[in-house]
């Protein structure tokens, strides 16, 4: 709801555009661009440790043929990748892996499992082989557990059907949510996927809706994600520099990234908490 | 506190006119109303010189009241009282004691045109005003127009230092100073969104405007609270003689005026309204679709003007004014399973006591009320969202004209506003009251000024303007206040040529919380608190003015501007319903420099101007209130999108016969900044969401200019005499050359699904392809437009 002023634009000013075919192909020199490195890291308790470095490119760098070369271009080897949690050292090695569940990739692993810990923080150290250094800190939220969801049926087309998914806000702190949903299977493209927080909230009770899209038999899957502010600044800033580029009415960004140290990297290092619940849309 | 402004502003006041009561008056004075013979309408500018002496003169101000002071004894003196458009009228007077000469010009220039022209120009020369622009409805009728609706916003755009923003917008970019930055009033009252559906279209319905007057510098002490220009727009009066109407019927938009007196010569009303007609197709083409399943229904959308204005003679010293304007953009959507509307528009209303105290004190009292607001609603079974902003002010505003001697003319007087600020009022939740949504913040301020300027000839060249503004803002009981000179001086070197200087302090308390280059409805106004200070500019500004051949008026001027406490916003800004918006902001400072150069020609077969205009505006030093939050860029000066570095437009009016005149415009301009992307990065994300191959990473702020702007219009007015009145057709060609003026860049990636063994089929990047996206190419409207 938050961008549909600009969306309503955005619209107006396409129809207008595209009455014409006012668009064409330009050529464009962009300045100079030093690739920067790239971490993705996300704290599962249950997960092993893993984390994926990769690089950033100049924008117009030609792309290799495949993805196996496309993924190739990207990663970094060889740096000393370290998580320090309570005194202990948890070294992450150089090994590609990938996770056959979740088609995720990382290329830097430690197969002992991260813990259920709400109250102590997280501490990232990669030295590259350039000696460059990373550092992050985080601390895993707690879950913010889903207390329903209603399947709510169009009262003249009965045939369609919304999901409502109801949860529990705490009044006394900030909180950050992410909210995915999927039809039919979590591999799937999710039909929702944002961030929200809880500022407007009056009476603690929080619900996220769809439109009357769903059909009798469809599998719904809602997961809430709990997330801290630097997760969700980093979320939106990439939406905001992904939205930007093509869109006269984005607001270009540059990315919100919870990492620091010399190398001047971008990238996230948080923990990942959330509930998700499975509905199957019937009558 | 407010009460105390109220009590010094009417002290001031009273000490000031008390002691122009007793002043010794050892000159004659000669005042009046300069006004239309057929209508009654006063007109604003109109030059008063002797013929026996030309260096004394004046000019109707802005009510058409006019105060001329010369030494007794003389004999018979002839006044030349001239308006461009009208004949001149010679009166012969004989000053032996104060006169009131309210005096009536009627329209027909064939013989006396040159003369008139020379006459404005001269008084040009010999004023302290510089930096000023103007434009009457009449130039802005015959030149071509955006889909045949004329726009006295978007005909100012032409002239010399006050670029435009997007192709074919209304926004205003005066020396350095940004769209929020422009001060523009409707009969003295602030219009807070001066812009129909994104700004194609301005507020402005040309059919009720007298004329518009904007400042780009110089700003006389008498305004205040932006920080770039002053836009002050005069609505017709209406004829105090006969009934007329006049209304068009265009390609988007019909128009209908009706103006009379109320009781002849003595009051007078006009209502004028316009409203958009495309809503009333597009409902019979949905009524005709309501039982196709797979028809998506179009979108509602129209907007409206109604301008209203009536006027009351009340004696030989009294007129009283009320004024109103009401304008509105509906947006809506009924759909299925929701209802959605999005309505915005301003709403204002003056009413205005001229009184004439004497031969030389005029004095206007005006009480004013502004209100712009937006709504948007939504509503879905068994839920609704509702979220606005609004800002309303009520203003009582007391101005004073005291012709003091010959030598001096002050001007003195004050205001005191009241605002109401609703800042991101959000209301959303479940029917049955289980979910509940609420935000939004209010805020209640009061904001004055008090000035006081003397306009002084010393000797027989120079003439000084000097004045003084004492501004002050109280917001949630702190106070911003700001003390404004004003300085302006004329030195003529000859009848000819004349030199100008002058140097103006500004403040401005209200900041437009706006990210985007193009007026969005939803761009809402931001006091001043205790976190975010006014913003202030100093500007300096030299020229001279050239009056050739007693046709054309070449102008050049210099300035030099600083910018303080100017409000940008932090990456990832959240701008739209946030509690706490003041975290979203980022203070900075600036700069802008450049020169203009016009030249110009208002009577006559062939009229028009050629303007020129280099600058440069830089903005650094910028450092968010929430220290946790970034700015990137923050560590070098950036250009901001606005930063045009050449400007060229031609305009040309020609009158072929007296039924048929031909018009053209052309504008060059350097492209605007933008800020593109400078390289990328693959986001793999978690599990559950999609793979992103390209994040952008956006590298210097508005490092990329676009290509050049270039635009030739081509315009023409075939008219028609009817028994019944007159009649015309009015054809527009916009962007004749067919030129696609880029209206933003984009980079877009070129994708091909991956087939390896073992892996689910991704999108993976091939190439990227730069974009440029215009918005018209050429286009041709007519519109046919009546008066009887």
């Amino acid at each position: 709801m938050k961008y549909l002023p600009y969306l309503i634009a955005t619209m107006f000013f396409a129809a207008v555009a595209a009455c014409g075919s006012l668009e064409k192909e330009i050529d464009l020199n962009l300045p100079e661009y030093e690739p920067q490195y790239v971490v993705e890291c996300y704290l599962e308790p249950g997960q092993p440790f893993s984390l994926l470095l990769t690089r950033s490119s100049p924008y117009f760098e030609a792309f290799p043929n495949d993805l196996q070369g496309f993924i190739e271009n990207i990663l970094v080897d060889s740096a000393e990748v370290l998580i320090k949690y309570q005194g202990k050292t948890h070294v992450l090695t150089n090994d590609l892996v990938l996770n056959p569940f979740t088609k995720k990739i990382f290329n830097y692993y430690n197969d002992e499992l991260v813990p259920a810990d709400f109250e102590n923080d997280f501490e990232l150290q990669i030295t590259t082989s350039d000696g460059k250094h990373i550092n992050a800190t985080t601390r895993i939220l707690p879950v913010v557990p889903i207390d329903s969801i209603v399947v709510d049926f169009d009262e003249e087309k009965d045939s369609l059907a919304r999901v409502l998914t109801y949860l529990t806000d705490d009044p006394d702190t900030e909180d950050y949510y992410r909210r995915m949903l999927h039809r039919g299977s979590l591999d799937s493209i999710p039909e929702q996927d944002f961030t929200t927080f809880d500022d407007f909230v009056d009476n603690n009770k929080i619900v996220f809706g769809t439109g009357f899209d769903f059909e009798e038999g469809d599998t719904v899957f809602t997961t809430i994600f709990h997330i801290d502010r630097s997760y969700f600044d980093f979320l939106e800033s990439i939406q905001f520099a992904i939205d930007a580029n093509g869109n006269p009415f984005g607001q270009p960004s540059s990315i919100i990234s919870n990492v620091s140290g010399d190398a001047g990297a971008l990238g996230i290092f948080t923990g990942i908490s959330y509930d998700r619940k499975m509905v199957l849309v019937k009558k | 506190m407010l009460r105390k402004f109220f009590f010094i502003l009417v002290a001031t006041h009273a000490a000031l006119v008390l002691s122009s009561q007793n002043t010794v008056l050892p000159e004659i004075s000669i005042s009046g109303t300069v006004m239309a013979a057929e209508s009654g309408e006063t007109l604003i500018g109109a030059t008063i010189l002797v013929v026996e002496n030309p260096s004394l003169g004046t000019s109707t101000n802005e009510y058409g009241f006019y105060a001329l002071q010369m030494p007794p004894g003389q004999d018979s003196l002839t006044l030349e009282f001239s308006y461009v458009g009208y004949q001149s009228r010679f009166v012969r007077i004989f000053p032996k004691a104060d006169i009131t000469l309210d005096v009536e010009l009627t329209t027909g220039v064939e013989l006396a045109e040159v003369v008139v022209q020379a006459n404005s120009f001269r008084e040009s020369l010999r004023s302290t005003e510089m930096s000023i622009e103007e434009l009457s409805t009449k130039e802005v009728k015959v030149l071509p127009a955006f889909m045949g609706e004329t726009d006295i916003l978007k005909t100012i755009q032409l002239k010399p230092g006050i670029p435009s923003g997007s192709e074919g917008t209304t926004g205003l970019f005066v020396r350095g100073g940004g769209s929020d930055q422009n001060l523009i009033v409707l009969d003295e009252a602030v219009v807070y969104n001066a812009n129909h559906l994104f700004g194609f279209f301005s507020t402005f319905n040309t059919d009720a405007v007298k004329d518009l007057k904007l400042y780009k510098g110089g700003f006389p002490a008498q305004y205040g609270g932006r920080l770039s220009s002053v836009i002050d727009v005069r609505m017709k009066e209406g004829n105090n003689r006969a009934f007329h109407g006049t209304g068009g019927i265009g390609l988007i938009t019909s128009r209908l005026t009706l103006e009379g007196p109320i009781q002849k010569e003595k009051s007078s009303f006009i209502v004028s309204g316009r409203r958009t007609y495309v809503d009333l197709f597009t409902r019979q083409i949905n009524k005709a679709n309501e039982d196709n399943e797979d028809y998506t229904p179009i979108p509602d959308y129209y907007f409206y003007d109604l301008n209203t204005k009536a006027n009351f003679t009340l004696g030989e010293k009294d007129r009283l004014f009320l004024s109103g304007y009401f304008g509105q953009d509906n947006f809506g959507f009924n759909g299925d399973f929701f209802d959605f509307s999005f309505n915005w528009g301003n709403n204002t209303g003056t009413l205005r006591w001229n009184h004439v105290f004497n031969n030389q004190v005029f004095h206007n009292l005006t009480f004013t009320y502004s209100d712009y607001d937006y709504n948007i609603e939504t509503k879905v079974t068994g839920f609704s969202f509702k979220v606005g902003s609004n800002v309303r002010d009520a203003n009582l505003k007391s101005d004073f004209y005291y012709s003091l001697n010959s030598n001096n003319t002050l001007r003195f007087g004050g205001n005191a506003t009241y605002h109401w600020f609703g800042v991101g009022r959000l209301k959303a939740g479940s029917d049955d009251g289980s979910v509940s949504f609420s935000g939004g913040n209010d805020f209640k301020a009061g904001s004055f000024g008090l000035y006081f300027s003397d306009e002084m000839e010393i000797g027989d060249s120079w003439k000084l303007n000097g004045g003084l503004r004492l501004s002050g803002f109280i917001n949630e009981g702190t106070f911003a206040g700001g003390v404004e000179p004003r300085l302006a001086a004329v030195f003529s070197v000859n009848p000819n040529l004349s030199l100008k200087g002058s140097y103006a302090r500004m403040y401005q308390y209200l900041h437009l919380v706006s990210t985007s280059g193009i007026a969005l409805p939803t761009d809402i106004w931001y006091p001043t608190t205790k976190t975010i200070k006014p913003e202030n500019s100093d500007q300096v500004a030299l020229g001279w003015e050239y009056l050739l051949g007693e046709r054309f008026l070449i102008t050049q001027e210099f300035y030099y501007k600083r910018f303080g406490q100017q409000v940008d916003f932090v990456d990832g800004a959240h701008l739209f319903a946030n509690n706490d918006l003041e975290a979203e902001f980022a203070i900075g400072k600036g700069y802008g420099y450049g020169m203009e150069l016009g030249i110009e020609k208002q009577e006559g077969k062939l009229r028009g101007w050629l303007g020129y205009t280099l600058a440069l505006v830089r903005r650094t030093g910028f450092q968010p209130v929430d220290p946790t939050r970034t700015f990137s860029g923050d560590e070098n000066p950036y250009f901001p999108r606005y930063d045009r570095r050449h400007d060229l437009s031609l305009v040309l009016m020609f009158d072929l016969s007296k039924r048929l005149t031909i018009s053209a415009t052309t504008v060059y301009g350097s492209g605007d900044r933008t800020w593109l992307p400078v390289g990328r990065f693959a986001f793999q994300d978690v599990y559950g969401a999609d793979f992103e191959p390209i994040v952008p990473v956006f590298g210097e702020r508005n490092a990329y200019r676009l290509p050049y702007f270039f635009r030739a219009d081509a315009g023409l007015v075939y008219r028609f005499y009817p028994k019944w009145g007159e009649s015309d057709l009015t054809l527009s060609i916009f962007n004749l050359t067919n030129r696609r003026n880029a209206f933003f860049l984009y980079l877009e990636p070129q994708y091909q699904e991956s087939v390896d063994p073992g892996m689910e089929p991704l999108a993976i990047p091939t190439g990227i392809k730069a974009k440029q996206v215009s918005l018209f190419p050429i286009l041709g409207s007519i519109t046919w437009n009546f008066k009887f």
